[in-house]
């Protein structure tokens, strides 16, 4: 079923190369979002590890949770976009 | 000695390109996830054929256990050497980490052992993955015996694997829940507190929630270990495909991810899988409202 996203250079029609650039666009703004997502885990992270230091143990694995949540953001997207590509 | 390891280890791994130069076909990495059957068993309408999921599922399977025999059972003392201590700390992650963040009190004596394989078996079908084994669709001819190449695959980058794991998760909710509750009980915490008139659009909205927890449990773990194999192996492909230019970019870019997946991905997966596991349980037992 996956076999022909890959390797886009050899998908000749023009629908093909549409769809790829739409895949990669879809990925490309959600990883910006995940991005900004992460960033945010992360600054507040060492913010509350800067103002209260006992609490690392505690605060690490929300921090984990959080990132992990936040990082399947994207690829619901990837998952979303292949699913796309291949039955469209 | 050490040199001895290190020079059959660099044999072992450059293995790959002398199977990638011997079959010189198109390059696709999505071959990788078109598993062939090995052992074919039909039953009926069900295929229970062993392929190359199956294969890592069942070694993995072993794997876990003999990490779980070796390091928490074996001659345990009072004074723990590394192996014993790294076993304790693989029990204290599982229970401080895991159980006690997502279980209640009362329910942490059931629930601890499910929770904890589901953290260790992961763990070990996502490392395994990152390791090249000889369990490869694709065979190369070494001094005259055909061996299957080496590979890189996670059995849990197929989705009926995670799939499988969650739905395991899914009922076990629904059913503790239901014998903490009662049925009427338990289908009621479902809503929260809420003016009549919104109930209407409430209802439907978290039903499909319970729902798309199952989705979300799955898809997470499957789409991050897609698409780190995907990466290395683009990345692997570039090297003989491309300009001789392209390989240094193409070598630091898929250590670099690989080292990602390997140190913090695996385990960050395994982690998140467990410790959601034990949220959904323990929140299905004790609701809030």
């Amino acid at each position: 079923m996956l076999s022909s996203f890959f390797f886009l250079a050899a998908a000749e029609d023009g629908a093909d190369a549409g769809k790829a650039i739409a895949l990669a666009l879809g990925i490309g703004l959600g990883s910006l979002g995940a991005g900004i997502g992460i960033g945010n885990i992360f600054g507040s992270m060492i913010q509350a590890v800067a103002r209260q230091p006992e609490l690392r143990s505690e605060l690490t694995g929300i921090q984990w949770l959080g990132f992990a949540l936040t990082e399947a953001v994207v690829f619901y997207g990837l998952i979303g976009g292949l699913l796309a590509f291949v039955l469209i | 000695m050490k040199r001895l390891i290190a020079l059959s280890l660099g044999l072992f791994l450059a293995l790959p390109s002398v199977a990638l130069a011997a079959e010189g076909e198109e390059f696709d990495p999505a071959h990788e996830w078109e598993l062939q059957e090995w052992v074919p068993i039909h039953l009926g309408p069900l295929d229970l054929s062993i392929n190359k999921a199956v294969a890592y599922l069942l070694l993995a399977t072993v794997v876990s256990i003999a990490i779980g025999l070796f390091l928490m059972r074996v001659k345990l003392g009072r004074d723990p050497d590394r192996r014993q201590a790294l076993g304790e700390t693989i029990y204290e992650i599982a229970q401080v980490q895991v159980a006690e963040q997502g279980l209640p009190h009362k329910a942490i004596g059931r629930w601890f052992p499910y929770v904890a394989t589901l953290m260790v078996f992961i763990w070990t079908i996502n490392i395994l993955g990152f390791i090249p084994l000889p369990l490869s669709d694709e065979t190369v001819e070494i001094a005259g015996v055909r061996v299957p190449t080496l590979a890189i695959f996670a059995a849990t980058s197929t989705l009926s694997v995670t799939l499988a794991l969650a739905l395991m998760t899914w009922l076990f909710t629904h059913i503790e829940g239901i014998r903490a509750n009662g049925v009427a009980g338990y289908f009621k915490s479902w809503i929260p507190d809420v003016p009549k008139g919104m109930l209407p659009m409430i209802v439907p909205l978290e039903v499909l929630g319970q729902f798309m927890r199952l989705i979300s449990l799955s898809v997470r773990l499957y789409a991050n270990m897609l698409a780190g194999h995907m990466l290395i192996l683009t990345f692997i492909g570039l090297i003989f495909l491309t300009h001789w230019a392209v390989f240094p970019i193409s070598v630091v870019f898929g250590t670099v991810f690989y080292l990602f997946e390997v140190v913090i991905v695996v385990s960050i997966q395994a982690y998140i899988f467990a410790a959601l596991s034990a949220i959904y349980i323990g929140s299905a037992i004790e609701p809030e409202h």
